[in-house]
């Protein structure tokens, strides 16, 4: 069966300087692939490489056995690809469920019919008229949203029609990982899931994504807390400058001295907020 | 006008508000103006006033009805100009009304006016089509239908050109003109060598002046409002264009002078009002003008002022209601005018003949005769 | 013609010297504060009034006369920072652009109380010589608009190479959160860098007044549009393309008028902005192609909750509505025919600026596609009203949106000037293509509105046709939103980055958000029109864009019910102030300038 994901020397430079250079790897079916590194790694550029918000300079990305090197971010959501955003991208005025609801669009089908050309003045129409099956499938999304929220608990589910401005920094982590799973995502990347939250929150979270992995959702980790990358990965693949300066199993990753050296070397950039021992 | 005149001016309007109410048992007849006192046109608008107040203070003492005007500012803008029209239709103390400046603020209120049967006096609408949009719509207006002929008549027999090179207003008037003229000028047996239509508000005309030059005209031949035609002939003569200019009615004002300076020395302009004629009419106006506000009168005061002395000769010899104001509108007989000499009107077409056109030249700065 | 291809391209130059004045004082702000100043055009005239009353009566020599034309300029440019960019920190990204238009308004308005729109001679205080160059001629003031356009470029690259507050100013332009912490003074930059651009603006004011002997106060508008464009070529907030964008606006002018003729000239200048837009949005010089990142700080809408309005009220405010032609008051039911007609303006506009956050600058020119559409349906083809209307409406929903079309990659902005070039565009076709619209002449005797023989053209008529109309657009807009179209719309104005990594092609909704307001927008001039009887291209101008605009702004950006309260509020406001005669618009321009301080998400709340 092919990868889930396969990327090949993938190349993307910025002005002078290179972002990310023969970037490699292959993600297999129920996986979790963690990507850590210091800041400025390459880490996200290679996200955005794979989702499709950059074009590579060089290189291919197969999703699921098709070429998808360049292609438009709806069309990979399409595929059922799903990313979060590093600093968090929630749509601010919207409410969490409304956020978790957009996740959902690439699922609409009754309410978006694939006509070529008509598809677009029938959606409107559709809108504006709500057939039975339009309403069935609009309550159908729904009540999985309100499903997905539940995830985490009572954070979210009292708040359902609070814009997202108005929530914590951590909520809106939690509705941007809601609105990933509400894709019904076969490979969801996540971009530091865990930044700015405290312990509790942390472990929560990390609970969460232990939890999709269980469910055999394959995952694709930027994260900066050891701890829980070392817990959840099946593999590790360690950034350095644009380049893949390790990879392999979590324990054997972490005493690697390249990945050390990296680390060490970083440490007064304050890049990795959890040193190696 | 400096701010402090035009407070005067305000001031004056109201106390003659309040003499008139106490004489309301003696006859007060109200007219609507709806005009442009604020936005890009607010210049003509304070210029009817001017010549509203002159022409008022002028009948009104001797009048057995006692005319006074409601102004109501458009903007020229039709939004505005159909509210004002609601407004004027519904108040029943208005026996006519008078404006607006622009055809397309005119003529979307004109519906309004023509099914509540109030006259709608557009005196600066030349647009062809104004008075067709009903039989309450009448203009004095001069009519270019008649205008430019004249104007052709002067290039070609006055001046005895021969390849003529139009600049043009792009506009409704401008637009029209310029269709009458290469018409006239054809049946003169003239040609019309090249014709460039401009935008208002544009500045440069030097590549417009290329494309004249390059067709080779004897005479350049204006069809503009003053403030640009004064901008143009500078630039005619910058670029060292020799020929001679002709130019409309419309471009004769003093300000023509002030705008072109030296550059408008030369240029020829008809015109249906000069105050240096010694017509008695003229001569009364141009006096008393200079005696209220202490500057020389355009085309648009001259107007203005005659259309408040007909809605004057009508109401006091016709009736003051609406239906005496229409009907004496087709029977009125030589009313007298600053620009027509006398007016009457073609209750056919519902505007006036026989405006008196004057051939002019700029001489060491000031309009002359030419001959 | 060789000789004459050398002469327009001289002229090109010298036309395309004097919106380069213009254009650095624009560029030099949009580098700093990230704002298009739609306040230039304005202190410009202010310049030249200063100038022309310095000259006029005190009889002051050229250096004092600039000396003053500076002062008061640069003083009127700390004045905008202050009113119009200060306060506005951290509000939506739009408003500190609307309080420029705001600025404008009102400055336009007292330059017009104090001197009269009377035009001006301004008095030349240049030497008047002139040498031949080809079949024309340059004079003294030329060379020494250029000499000032050159000058100040290269002033100001030195100031902002190798001084400390130009070291600050391009700090701050880089990103003004990480220079104020690096203890740069953001206030004392932003204050700079408009008292220079203002000062420049007033000086190319007065010279411009004397190169043509002429000031006036409607002049403001056209040099804030020609420098914008020029500026566009050039690249946002680069001082020496901007020089350039103007020189090539200048030549594209002079070469489209020697091709085409005089009346295609501002077409040509509108084409080639709404091109660099599209190919180059950066500008010429530009070394990337992308958009540069809008900026970060700030959302784009204020953020708030809506007012709620409950059902009951707005069923009872609608009956109200249709009981009000029952009072017998024609006047007040004219204005409430125009309230209607501007509403279903706004609805259009609520929807594409607000929901969708593609702030439309020439959303007039939908009108005018719809009144010319209906009107010429009725006219030519012998449609019945009560079909052209509607017909007009689907006309307009699919010219608009194919018009702008292009515009969808772009943001911010881009958008709005994008937006404004087409609606110019729209205008300049009417115009010039005589065949179908009879070009200035305009169309004359549009039938009246009636519906299958019955006539609406009364006023009740026009009010109930207008009500009933604007019901149902409302209706079906609100459900719209509540459907998944609603999340869709506002997940791209919120974020189009994370829309399209979850599937939404922003294309396609765009253009759904355009068709259906240009449908919307279509019907209301197609009724506009036949109540009219009478239209032509500058019927639905630049102004009535802008009207719209703030409309929706103060309505609340996205809210239904906020667009039909606004559009009430500015058709009605004007009306009232009546009694204020000649100051009524100055006044409408300081409650707009209060509004978008004090309450930026507008009456009813964003949505």
């Amino acid at each position: 069966m092919a990868p889930v994901l396969e990327v090949r020397g993938l190349r993307k430079r910025f002005g002078g300087v290179t972002a990310v250079e023969d970037a490699a790897l292959d993600l297999r079916e129920g996986e979790l692939l963690s990507i850590i590194g210091p800041n400025g790694a390459g880490k996200t550029t290679l996200f955005n490489l794979v989702s499709g918000l950059d074009r590579p300079d060089t290189g291919s990305v197969r999703l699921f056995g098709q070429d998808v090197t360049g292609a438009a971010p709806e069309r990979l959501a399409g595929l059922g690809l799903a990313r979060t955003f590093q600093h968090g991208r929630v749509f601010g005025n919207l409410s969490v469920l409304d956020n978790v609801l957009v996740g959902a669009h690439a699922r609409l089908r009754a309410v978006r019919p694939a006509v070529p050309v008509l598809g677009p003045l029938l959606e409107l129409a559709l809108a504006a008229i709500r057939p039975g099956g339009v309403r069935a499938e609009e309550a159908a999304l729904r009540e999985d949203a309100i499903r997905i929220i539940s995830l985490f608990g009572e954070r979210l589910t009292p708040r359902l029609d609070h814009p997202a401005f108005s929530l914590s920094y951590a909520n809106r982590r939690r509705v941007e990982i809601g609105r990933a799973l509400a894709l019904h995502p076969r490979l969801l990347l996540l971009d530091e899931p865990t930044a700015g939250m405290n312990e509790t929150e942390t472990a929560e979270m990390q609970e969460v994504v232990a939890g999709l992995k269980r469910s055999g959702l394959t995952i694709l980790l930027i994260e900066h807390k050891l701890e829980m990358v070392m817990r959840l990965s099946d593999r590790v693949i360690v950034m350095d400058n644009g380049r893949r300066i390790a990879e392999g199993l979590p324990q054997a990753v972490r005493h690697d001295p390249a990945v050390i050296e990296a680390y060490l070397g970083h440490r007064e950039a304050g890049a990795a907020r959890e040193p190696v021992p | 006008m400096t701010p402090l005149r035009r407070r005067s001016l305000l001031a004056g309007l109201v106390a003659g508000a309040a003499a008139t109410r106490r004489a309301a048992a003696a006859e007060t007849i109200h007219v609507g103006v709806s005009g442009p006192l604020t936005g890009p046109n607010a210049q003509y608008g304070a210029q009817w006033k001017d010549a509203f107040d002159l022409a008022l203070a002028e009948v009104n003492p001797a009048a057995q009805r006692q005319i006074q005007y409601v102004f109501e500012d458009s903007q020229s803008d039709p939004r505005q100009s159909v509210a004002i029209a609601q407004k004027f239709v519904n108040d029943q103390r208005i026996v006519m009304e008078l404006g607006d400046f622009s055809s397309p603020a005119s003529m979307a209120a004109s519906p309004i006016y023509q099914r509540a049967k109030l006259v709608q006096f557009g005196f600066t609408n030349s647009h062809p089509d104004f008075t067709k949009g009903g039989d309450y719509m009448w203009s004095n207006s001069i009519s270019q239908a008649e205008e430019q002929p004249q104007l052709a008549d002067f290039a070609i027999a006055g001046l005895g050109k021969r390849r003529l090179g139009v600049i043009h207003l792009n506009t409704d008037w401008g637009v029209t003109s310029k269709n009458l003229f290469a018409a006239a000028a054809k049946e003169k047996g003239a040609e019309v060598a090249a014709a460039e239509g401009f935008l208002p508000g544009e500045r440069d005309f030097r590549s417009t002046l290329v494309r004249i030059r390059d067709s080779n005209p004897d005479c350049i031949v204006l069809l503009a409002y003053y403030a640009d035609a004064a901008t143009i002939v500078r630039q005619i003569r910058t670029l060292g264009l020799p020929q001679a200019i002709v130019a409309v009615s419309s471009v004769y004002s003093p300000k023509l002078l002030e705008l072109g300076g030296d550059a408008v020395n030369g240029v020829h302009v008809i015109t249906t009002f000069f105050p240096d004629e010694p017509r008695a009419e003229v001569q009364r106006f141009v006096a008393a003008f200079r005696a209220k506000y202490n500057r020389e009168p355009d085309t648009f005061n001259a107007t203005a002022y005659d259309t408040m002395i007909l809605a004057s000769t009508l109401v006091n010899q016709f009736g003051a209601t609406r239906a005496a104001v229409r009907e004496g509108l087709a029977k009125v007989r030589g009313v007298p005018s600053v620009v027509f000499g006398s007016m009457q009107f073609d209750p056919n077409t519902r505007r006036v003949e026989g405006a008196r056109y004057k051939r002019l030249v700029v001489k060491d700065g000031r309009f002359t005769l030419w001959s | 013609m060789g000789g004459a291809w050398f002469d327009y391209t001289v002229n090109g130059f010298v036309i395309g010297n004097i919106y380069a004045l213009l254009a650095v004082g624009l560029a030099l702000i949009y580098g700093v504060a990230n704002l298009v100043n739609f306040a230039h055009g304005s202190v410009y005239v202010v310049g030249a009034y200063v100038g022309w009353a310095a000259i006029t009566y005190l009889d002051t020599p050229l250096p004092v006369t600039l000396l003053c034309v500076v002062a008061v300029s640069a003083l009127v440019g700390v004045g905008i920072e202050r009113i119009g960019l200060r306060p506005l920190h951290g509000s939506s990204r739009i408003a500190p652009l609307l309080a420029t238009i705001g600025i404008a308004l009102v400055l336009d308005q007292v330059v017009q109380l104090v001197f009269t729109p009377d035009p001006r001679a301004v008095p030349m205080q240049v030497p008047e010589w002139r040498v031949a160059v080809g079949g024309g001629t340059i004079g003294a003031l030329d060379l020494l608009i250029a000499g000032i356009g050159l000058t100040s470029a290269v002033v100001l690259y030195g100031f902002l190479r190798f001084t400390k507050l130009g070291w600050a100013v391009r700090a701050t332009a880089q990103d003004s959160d990480a220079a104020q912490q690096m203890g740069v003074d953001v206030n004392r930059v932003n204050m700079a860098v408009f008292a220079i651009a203002s000062a420049l603006s007033g000086v190319s004011g007065v010279l411009v007044g004397m190169y043509y002997n002429q000031i006036s106060t409607a002049m403001s508008f056209e040099a804030t549009l020609k420098g914008i464009v020029a500026l566009i070529i050039g690249g946002l907030g680069n001082v020496p393309g901007a020089i350039a964008g103007s020189l090539i606006l200048g030549l594209t002018e002079s070469y489209g008028i020697a091709l085409f003729g005089t009346s295609y000239r501002n077409l040509f200048a509108f084409v080639l902005l709404i091109a660099m837009l599209v190919w180059r949005p950066n500008g010429l010089f530009a070394a990337r192609r992308a958009l540069p990142p809008e900026p970060m700080t700030g959302t784009f809408i204020a953020r708030s909750r809506p007012v709620v309005v409950p059902r009951w009220a707005v069923a009872a405010l609608v009956v109200a509505a249709a009981l009000l032609p029952l009072l017998g008051q024609p006047y007040l039911l004219q204005i409430g025919a125009n309230s209607l007609m501007y509403a279903m303006l706004a609805l259009s506009l609520t929807l594409v600026a607000g929901t969708v956050g593609q702030v439309s600058l020439g959303h007039a020119a939908l009108l005018a596609i719809g009144g010319y559409a209906s009107g010429l349906l009725a006219m030519d083809a012998g449609w019945p009203v009560a079909l052209s209307i509607p017909a007009a409406g689907l006309v307009t929903a699919a010219l608009g949106t194919l018009l702008v079309f292009p515009a969808f990659r772009l943001t911010g902005h881009y958008v709005s000037i994008a937006t404004l070039g087409i609606g110019e565009i729209v205008s300049l076709v009417i115009l010039n293509w005589t065949g179908l619209t009879r070009g200035a002449i305009g169309l004359g005797g549009i039938p009246p509105l009636e519906v299958f023989g019955f006539d609406l053209g009364s006023v009740e008529g026009t009010y109930w046709l207008c009500l009933a109309v604007l019901v149902l657009l409302a209706l079906l807009q609100l459900r719209l939103l509540r459907s998944h179209l609603g999340r869709t719309w506002r997940a791209i104005r919120d974020d189009p980055v994370a829309a399209r990594s979850y599937g939404v092609s922003g294309d396609r909704y765009k253009a759904l958000a355009f068709g259906f307001g240009g449908f919307a927008a279509g019907i209301s001039g197609a009724i506009t029109a036949h109540v009219y009887s009478y239209i032509n291209h500058e019927t639905f101008g630049a102004s009535i864009s802008i009207l719209a605009l703030t409309m929706v702004i103060l309505g609340g950006l996205g809210n239904v019910a906020g667009a039909v309260l606004g559009a009430t509020l500015l058709i009605a406001l004007p009306e009232a102030f009546r009694f204020l005669a000649e100051y009524r618009i100055l006044i409408y321009g300081i409650v707009l300038l209060l509004l978008i301080r004090f309450r930026p998400q507008g009456l009813m709340g964003t949505v």
